[in-house]
């Protein structure tokens, strides 16, 4: 089972433009995939295609065999709650609850919230924030904050993690501290993870990486630090599999 | 989402203060203001009920009109033109046949009891000091009976009018102003030039209505024949098993005899006029007080979710459905309605305690009651919470409908630019 695009299409704004067209693509299961490209070139655009949250204009999103534009609002929910954890930019977290708080958020919808609550103490550890599980989010950094924000993602343990630019508002040493975390989930929980990055640096942490250029799909499996961004020379968190496609 | 409601809601303190308070002063005012009104209605409505009796039978007094008097003096097809035309009033205002009016009373499984009355206009006089007042002609056993008046005596004993002849029971207004005592006499007569006759003051009474204050009451004979009217009646009052019926028994009544027969209520219907009118300002000025809170709760709402957008986008991407969002921010209203209504309730029946304890100046009609009655029924309770809380539901529904229907696709879109 995986995620697959057929040919899917976004078109937005007043007049109508194209955003992304004809993409078609799959996400296998317990992959680490990237999806790289330029700012405007669509990459949020087709993430949140393929992650439920926005509707195709055109083509179809399947998710284990489950054709999305199909699925009933309450269906949508209950996928999103279960399967699915979301990493933005910025990190979105409830101002007025505290780090565990959000990060149990999810499994308060679930009706989870105690079954869980050690997991999440366990995840807040693992992601350096142990004892800082009564702070709220104006009470920590930025970091910090991508940080409690992956645990919250995690937290349902979900078999999908979208991550749009999860390193995009931290500096470099918290950024690779982010994408090892990603990379680490993957390999040691299995969760498929799709990371929007602008960054080939961090592109290359993934198993496969996907090239967007102006709405439609690039060549894919770029290889490491091609050309983009003036990050070529540094190399990013260890990782031990670059391409392993 | 209660959960995160609540915590919103402290968030925000000082906002949430003040769509309290806005819930919180129309509730309780609504019981206050309430609470005076229909605890002065109730005391009010309590003794026209039971001073002056159920159901009033009266002689209809007839006046003359231009041809009033054709027929009787030149025949039915007489065309007739007055150079001074007939006017005034039929003279004898009496129940033609009070015994066929008795037996019919007698007959009614509703009526508990009925009192025939003869009422007279008349001059009291001891000493210097003199009164005009309604002399009340009547049965004392059956007056007490049909009348809470027996309750009201002071001095005395009412039903000892019957005892022997030529005895009274004075109301304290009129008491006061003739400077008599029970057992002390005053003289009575139909006017300044009547014949006058002596009578012994048996009770006296204090209802604490003014106007009932200044009424007297006689053994029926003793009023005929002051009045030069042996065996006449010009009123019967009637009380009925249900007073509530009232209105209902007295219309048929109307309709069967050429007397006129009204109820407690047909008899004051002004006051339930002013009754009406006091409700329309109590609906309107509590209404308003209950806008503006509602107008409160709708903008504080209405802002927060626009500043709650993150929130809302990130709670649709964790599962939460468009029913868990509108359920965050309605039922922030709806706990700031009920809170603020409770606590408005509360010290709406509070306060009313202490408004019973202001005295008041003796006026008219409250010289009975010298403070501020307060009602505390139950139903005005219900509908002060029915009503602050309906101002906080509608108040809060629309921008929680709002906030169910913003898309989080497009607000996440908009955070990432
Ligand atoms: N609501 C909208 N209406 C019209 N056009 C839009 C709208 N939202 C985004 N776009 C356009 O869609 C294109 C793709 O946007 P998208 O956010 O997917 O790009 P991106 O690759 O994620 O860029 P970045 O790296 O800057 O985040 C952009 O050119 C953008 O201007
Ligand atoms: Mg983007």
């Amino acid at each position: 089972m995986a995620i697959i695009a057929r040919s899917i299409g976004k078109r937005l704004g007043e007049p109508p433009s194209d955003i992304l067209s004809g993409v078609s693509m799959e996400v296998r299961d317990r992959e680490f995939l990237s999806i790289t490209g330029r700012s405007g070139s669509g990459k949020s655009t087709l993430l949140y295609l393929l992650s439920s949250l926005d509707t195709v204009s055109s083509g179809a999103v399947e998710i284990d065999g489950q054709d999305l534009g199909a699925m009933s609002p309450e269906e949508l929910c209950f996928f999103r709650n279960r399967q699915v954890g979301f990493v933005f930019q910025f990190h979105y977290l409830l101002s007025e609850l505290s780090a565990i708080e959000n990060v149990l958020m999810p499994a308060r919808k679930a009706g989870e919230e105690e079954t869980r609550r050690a997991y999440a103490f366990n995840l807040l550890e693992e992601f350096g924030l142990a004892g800082k599980s009564d702070r709220l989010p104006r009470e920590l950094s930025g970091g910090e904050l991508q940080r409690l924000a992956i645990a919250r993602s995690l937290i349902m343990r979900p078999k999908y993690l979208f991550a749009d630019e999860p390193t995009g508002s931290l500096d470099t040493a918290n950024g690779e501290l982010v994408v090892g975390i990603l990379r680490r989930i993957n390999q040691r929980d299995g969760t498929t993870v799709l990371m929007v990055t602008h960054d080939s640096g961090f592109a290359a942490a993934a198993d496969r990486q996907i090239r967007l250029a102006d709405g439609r799909l690039g060549e894919a499996d770029t290889s490491v630090g091609a050309s983009a961004n003036g990050r070529t020379d540094r190399s990013v968190a260890p990782h031990d599999r670059g391409g392993s496609l | 989402m209660i959960f995160l409601a609540v915590r919103y809601l402290v968030a925000r303190r000082r906002q949430t203060l003040l769509m309290l308070l806005g819930v919180f002063f129309g509730s309780a005012a609504f019981v206050l203001i309430s609470g005076v009104m229909l605890g002065f209605r109730g005391y009010l409505v309590n003794q026209l009920i039971n001073t002056s009796g159920h159901i009033h039978i009266a002689a209809r007094e007839e006046f003359l009109t231009d041809h009033s008097l054709d027929a009787s003096f030149y025949g039915p097809l007489a065309r007739v033109f007055w150079r001074v035309p007939p006017s005034g009033r039929k003279d004898s205002a009496m129940i033609e046949q009070p015994q066929a009016w008795y037996q019919r009373l007698k007959a009614d499984p509703r009526v508990v009891a009925f009192s025939p009355q003869l009422t007279a206009g008349v001059l009291f006089s001891k000493g210097k000091a003199t009164a005009t007042a309604t002399l009340i002609g009547c049965d004392p056993e059956q007056q007490v009976r049909v009348t809470t008046i027996g309750d009201y005596v002071t001095a005395g004993r009412f039903q000892d009018v019957a005892a022997g002849g030529g005895r009274l029971a004075l109301g304290e207004e009129l008491r006061r102003k003739l400077g008599v005592n029970v057992g002390q006499d005053v003289r009575v007569s139909l006017g300044p030039a009547g014949g006058v006759v002596p009578f012994r003051v048996a009770a006296v009474f204090t209802t604490g209505n003014r106007l009932l204050d200044e009424l007297s009451y006689g053994a029926l004979a003793d009023v005929q024949k002051v009045n030069g009217t042996p065996n006449q009646v010009n009123e019967i009052v009637v009380r009925l098993a249900d007073h509530a019926l009232s209105a209902q028994v007295a219309t048929t009544w109307a309709a069967l005899s050429p007397e006129k027969v009204e109820s407690w209520d047909q008899r004051n219907a002004y006051i339930f006029d002013v009754f009406k009118i006091q409700d329309t300002v109590r609906y309107s000025s509590i209404g308003a007080v209950m806008i503006v809170a509602a107008f409160g709760i709708y903008n504080v709402l209405a802002m927060t979710v626009m500043q709650k957008r993150r929130d809302i986008a990130i709670l649709r991407s964790m599962g939460y459905s468009t029913r868990d969002i509108v359920v965050l921010f309605l039922s922030q209203g709806l706990l700031l309605g009920l809170s603020g209504t409770s606590l408005g309730l509360l010290a709406g029946y509070v306060i009313s305690f202490y408004l019973e304890t202001i005295r008041l100046n003796a006026g008219p009609i409250e010289s009975g009651i010298a403070h501020i009655l307060v009602s505390r029924d139950p139903s005005i309770y219900l509908q002060a919470a029915a009503l602050a809380f309906a101002a906080a539901s509608i108040a809060s529904i629309l921008p929680a409908r709002a906030a169910g229907r913003l898309p989080p696709i497009e607000i996440i879109r908009a955070g990432a630019e």
